[in-house]
C-alpha cells in the first residue's frame, strides 16, 4: 500500500469517528433538523444527566402463592366431581397441605395431582397429601409473573396523559425491573405512586362498621366469622384510621371487570375517578347494586378502603369512586386501574437518583479531569520525547475521538466511572507509545540506521503492547460481564480505549514516523 | 541527546537485595493481611446496603450536623450518620443510615419532608439506596468478578509464559492486590463498587510491567546461558526500567488527573489506582524477579540436573 493511500485512510477513519464525537456537542433537536449531523449519539448515564433510577424486585413468592391456590381451587373441584370432601386443604409454606378421609381419597388426589404439570406429590402418609409446584411450572410462573409485572409497569409509564415521558421499563435478572427516568425532574412521590401500588381494586358490601377496629370487634364477642375480614378507611396524609368495615373476604366484583377509569370532578369540583365496566362486569355489578340498595358498598383499593358510599340505586356499567383525594393521586388511581392490577408486589429494592445539578457537577469535574489528564501525560511526552512526543499525543487525541465515535455509533451510554475509564485510557495508551520509543531508542543506541531502528523498534514492540493489553482487557471483559449500571460503564471506555490504542500506537504514530523523517535521510531523530 | 530518566548503562543490583525487598514485602502483606480483622473492612453502600443521601439546602442553612442528625434520628432509622460534605460553611450534607422495614425507597422523600420542616428548602442531590438482597447479590458478583478476573488472567499466564515464569507472575499479581486492599483498609476508605472496578483494572495492569520484565529475561537467557542467572536478570531488570518507570508514571499522571479533578465520587476509585499503580510497579522490579530466582534455585536446577524429576517423561 502505498503511502499517501495509507495516510488517507487511517486519516479518513479518524475523522469520522471524530465527526460521529464531535456532532455531541449538538443538541438532540439540532441533529434531527440538520442532515449533516447524525441522528444518533452518545447517551448519558442517568448519573451525568440526572434522574431517577429504580430497580423493582418482583415478589415472586406472591405469584407461587397465587398459582398453589389456583390448584388447590382446581383440584378441590376435581376432588368434588368425585363425591370426595378433603377434611383439610390448605396453602401452607409453598405447599398445597390436604387431609383426607381415607387412604384412598389420598392416592386418588396424588394421582389427580400428578396428573397435572404443574404440581407434584411431596409428602403423602396415610390420610395427609402435600403438593409444591413443579420446578418447570414455578419457571412458568416466574416468567409469566414478571411479563405481565413488565407489561403493566410499562402501560403506566407510557400513559399518554399522566406517564412519565421518554422512561425505560426493563427486565434485570429474573425477578427485577429496572426503571429509569431521566432528567431528574420527575416528582418522585408520584412516580413511585404510579409504579409500585399494585392497583388491586374490589368492591364489597359492607356488613358491619364501627369507628375503630376495637369496637368493631366488640361487635362479635364469638370473634368476627371465619369469611369476613376487616378493613379500614384511612386518611390520605396521616394514616389515621377514619372508620373499620367488615366485608366478606371474597369481593363481588374485581377490577378485572373494568374497560376504562379516567379521572372526573363532583358538583363540588373535586376530583373523583370515574368507571366503565366491560359488558360482563356490567352485568355483574348491575345484580349486585340491585339487590344491595340502601346498603353500604365498599370500594378497596390494594386492600384500603378508598371510599363506602351508600347505594341509592342500581347502577350500571358506569360508576365512580369518591375518596377524597388530591388530583394527582385521582390521577395516579385512574392510570392504575386503566393499566391493570400488579399481582405481584414490586417494592423497590435499589435506588441510584441524582439531581440534574449534581449531574452537571460530575460532566463538569469528568471533563476537567480528562483534560488534565491530557494535559499531564501530552506535556509530558513532549518534553521527554520532543517530536515523536508530539506524534505520541496526536496518537493520543486521536485515540479519544476513536473511543468518543464508537461508543456514539453503537449509542453506548457513557457513566461517571465511564470517564474515569476514559482519562485511565489516555494513561495506558501512551504505554505503548513509550514501549515503541524506548526499544527504537535502544535500537539507534546499539548503532542502527533511524529508518531501521524505527522499523525493528515497532515491530519489536507489537508483541509486548499486544501482551501489556491484554490482560488489562481480560479484567475488564469480566467486569462488564459482572458490573451493573455506571460500573458497566467504566468496563465499556476501558476496553475500548484499549483495543483503539493499541491501533492508534501501531498505525496513527507509525503513520506520523512515516510522512517524517520517512524517507528522507535526518542526521538525528527527535526522539 | 535525548533526555533520560534512566542512564542506558545503568547497572543498579536489584536481585542482591532481594532479601531486603523480599523481607519488607512479607512485612507489609502480613500487616495488610493483619489490619482487615484489627481495623475491619468498611463496606461501602452497595455491599453493605442501606441509604446514603445527599442533600443541598437552597435558602437557610442548618447551625451544624447536629440538627440535621436529630432530624434524621426522629424518622426512626437506625445508625445515622451526617457529614457535612466540602467545607465547613457547605450547603450540602451527607446523610447514610441502614434500612428502615417496610418503608425501603420511601424514607428520602419522608426525609425530605422533615428537613424542610425543620430548617428549610432542600433539594435532594442523590438518593442511593442498595436493599439487603441486591447488597448480598452485589457482593457474591463482586468477590466473583475478582476470582474469574484472576484465574483468566492465569491461564493467560500459563499460555503465555512457560511453567518456570508463570509462578513469579502469580505472585506479583497476589502481592499487588494484597497490598493495595491492605493500604485501603489502613487508611480506612471504604469498598464500594467503583473501587472493586478499580481493584480490577490493577489486576490488570499491573502485570503489564512484569510481562515487559520477563520478556526480557526469557530474551537475555536464550542470549547468555552461561552467565549467572542472577546476573541476567539483573541484567534485564536494569535494561527494562526506563520502559517500567515511564509506562507507571503516565499512567499515575493521568491517574492523578483524576484525583486532583475528577470530583469526590470519583476520588476513592483514583486513590485505589495511585496506590496500585505503585505497588504494581514496586513488585514488578523487586519482587517478580526474586521470586523466579528463588523458584528456579529451589526447583529449575533439580530439576534441570537430574533426569528423574517431576516430568520425567519430558525430562
Amino acid at each position: 500500500m502505498s503511502l499517501r493511500l495509507r495516510a488517507g485512510l487511517v486519516i479518513g477513519l479518524v475523522l469520522f469517528f471524530a465527526y460521529l464525537a464531535v456532532a455531541n456537542l449538538f443538541s438532540s433537536e439540532a441533529r434531527k433538523e440538520y442532515w449533516f449531523l447524525p441522528a444518533n449519539g452518545l447517551r448519558l448515564g442517568l448519573d451525568l444527566q440526572g434522574g431517577i433510577h429504580w430497580v423493582l424486585g418482583a415478589d415472586l413468592k406472591v405469584a407461587y402463592e397465587h398459582e398453589l391456590d389456583h390448584m388447590k381451587g382446581q383440584l378441590g373441584e376435581q376432588l368434588g366431581e368425585e363425591k370426595i370432601t378433603p377434611a383439610s386443604m390448605s396453602v401452607k409454606d409453598d405447599r398445597i397441605v390436604a387431609e383426607l378421609a381415607s387412604e384412598a381419597d389420598a392416592s386418588r388426589l396424588a394421582k389427580l395431582a400428578g396428573d397435572t404439570r404443574a404440581v407434584r406429590v411431596v409428602v403423602q402418609t396415610g390420610t395427609r397429601v402435600e403438593l409444591e409446584l413443579t420446578p418447570q411450572w414455578r419457571k412458568d410462573v416466574a416468567q409469566k409473573g414478571l411479563q405481565q409485572v413488565l407489561e403493566v409497569l410499562r402501560r403506566r409509564i407510557d400513559d399518554p396523559v399522566h406517564g412519565v415521558q421518554d422512561s425505560v421499563v426493563t427486565p434485570q435478572g429474573a425477578d427485577r425491573v429496572m426503571v429509569q427516568i431521566p432528567g431528574g425532574k420527575a416528582d418522585r412521590e408520584a412516580a413511585r405512586n404510579l409504579l409500585t401500588v399494585g392497583g388491586f381494586l374490589e368492591f364489597k358490601i359492607v356488613e358491619e362498621q364501627a369507628p375503630t377496629e376495637e369496637l368493631l370487634r366488640a361487635k362479635y364477642p364469638q370473634g368476627i366469622p371465619e369469611d369476613k375480614k376487616i378493613v379500614f378507611e384511612k386518611d390520605k396524609t396521616t394514616k389515621r384510621v377514619l372508620e373499620a368495615l367488615l366485608v366478606s373476604k371474597a369481593p363481588a366484583i374485581t377490577g378485572d371487570y373494568l374497560d376504562d377509569a379516567r379521572v372526573g370532578f363532583d358538583r363540588q369540583q373535586r376530583p373523583i375517578v370515574t368507571f366503565t365496566f366491560n359488558p360482563e362486569g356490567g352485568k355483574i355489578f348491575q345484580a349486585l347494586t340491585e339487590k344491595s340498595v340502601g346498603r353500604r358498598l365498599a370500594v378497596v383499593v390494594d386492600n384500603d378502603v378508598a371510599s363506602a358510599p351508600v347505594i341509592r340505586e342500581r347502577i350500571g356499567a358506569r360508576g365512580q369512586i369518591d375518596g377524597r383525594f388530591t388530583s394527582q393521586d385521582a390521577a395516579n388511581l385512574a392510570i392504575v386501574l386503566r393499566s391493570g392490577s400488579l399481582s405481584i408486589p414490586v417494592p423497590i429494592e435499589e435506588e441510584r437518583s441524582v439531581g440534574p445539578a449534581l449531574g452537571a457537577d460530575s460532566i463538569r469535574s469528568g471533563l476537567n479531569a480528562s483534560i488534565l489528564g491530557l494535559f499531564f501525560v501530552g506535556a509530558f511526552a513532549v518534553i521527554y520525547y520532543r517530536l515523536s512526543g508530539v506524534y505520541a499525543t496526536i496518537a493520543l487525541v486521536a485515540n479519544l475521538l476513536l473511543i468518543i465515535g464508537i461508543m456514539s455509533a453503537f449509542r453506548a451510554t457513557l457513566t461517571l466511572p465511564g470517564i474515569a475509564g476514559l482519562v485511565l485510557t489516555v494513561g495506558m495508551a501512551i504505554d505503548a507509545n513509550v514501549i515503541i520509543f524506548e526499544r527504537i531508542r535502544e535500537e539507534l543506541r546499539s548503532g542502527r540506521q533511524i529508518k531501521a531502528a524505527i522499523s525493528t523498534g515497532f515491530s519489536k514492540a507489537w508483541i509486548t503492547i499486544l501482551d501489556a493489553n491484554v490482560t488489562t482487557l481480560i479484567s475488564g471483559l469480566v467486569l462488564f460481564q459482572y458490573g451493573t449500571g455506571p460500573i458497566k460503564g467504566f468496563a465499556v471506555t476501558l476496553c475500548i480505549g484499549l483495543i483503539t490504542s493499541v491501533f492508534t500506537a501501531m498505525v496513527v504514530t507509525r503513520l506520523c514516523f512515516d510522512l517524517y523523517p520517512g524517507e528522507r535521510r535526518v542526521q538525528q531523530l527527535s526522539i | 541527546m535525548s533526555m533520560e530518566i534512566i542512564r542506558p548503562d545503568t547497572n543498579i543490583d536489584f536481585i542482591g537485595k532481594w532479601k531486603i525487598c523480599v523481607g519488607i514485602s512479607l512485612a507489609v502483606i502480613g500487616i495488610s493481611l493483619l489490619a482487615i480483622p484489627v481495623r475491619g473492612i468498611r463496606l461501602g453502600l452497595d455491599f453493605a446496603g442501606g441509604h446514603e443521601i445527599q442533600v443541598k439546602f437552597t435558602e437557610k442553612l442548618p447551625d451544624d450536623e447536629g440538627v440535621v442528625r436529630k432530624i434524621v434520628s426522629d424518622l426512626g432509622v437506625t445508625e445515622p450518620t451526617v457529614v457535612r460534605f466540602g467545607e465547613a460553611d457547605s450547603a450540602e450534607f451527607l446523610i447514610r443510615f441502614r434500612g428502615q422495614d417496610g418503608q425501603q425507597g420511601q424514607v428520602a422523600d419522608q426525609l425530605k419532608v422533615e428537613l424542610e420542616r425543620g430548617i428549610g428548602p432542600v433539594e435532594l442531590e442523590r438518593v442511593g439506596f442498595v436493599g439487603p438482597r441486591v447488597g448480598a447479590e452485589l457482593q457474591s458478583a463482586g468477590l466473583k468478578a475478582i476470582g474469574i478476573s484472576c484465574l483468566l488472567i492465569l491461564i493467560y499466564i500459563g499460555f503465555r509464559f512457560s511453567p518456570r515464569f508463570a509462578p513469579g507472575a502469580v505472585v506479583a499479581l497476589i502481592h499487588d492486590i494484597v497490598i493495595t486492599s491492605g493500604v485501603f483498609v489502613i487508611l480506612g476508605y471504604e469498598f464500594d463498587l467503583t473501587v472493586l472496578a478499580a481493584l480490577l483494572a490493577i489486576l490488570g495492569y499491573s502485570l503489564n510491567d512484569t510481562i515487559i520484565v520477563y520478556d526480557r529475561i526469557r530474551e537475555n537467557m536464550a542470549l547468555h546461558t552461561k552467565h549467572d542467572l542472577a546476573d541476567v536478570l539483573n541484567r534485564s531488570v536494569n535494561q527494562t526500567l526506563s520502559r517500567t518507570l515511564l509506562t507507571s508514571g503516565t499512567t499515575m499522571l493521568a491517574v492523578l488527573a483524576l484525583l486532583v479533578a475528577g470530583g469526590p465520587i470519583i476520588r476513592p476509585f483514583a486513590l485505589a489506582m495511585v496506590i496500585g499503580i505503585v505497588v504494581g510497579t514496586y513488585s514488578s522490579i523487586y519482587i517478580a524477579s526474586p521470586t523466579l530466582l528463588v523458584l528456579e534455585r529451589r526447583w529449575g536446577v533439580r530439576a534441570t540436573t537430574s533426569a528423574k524429576g517431576s516430568r520425567p517423561a519430558r525430562a
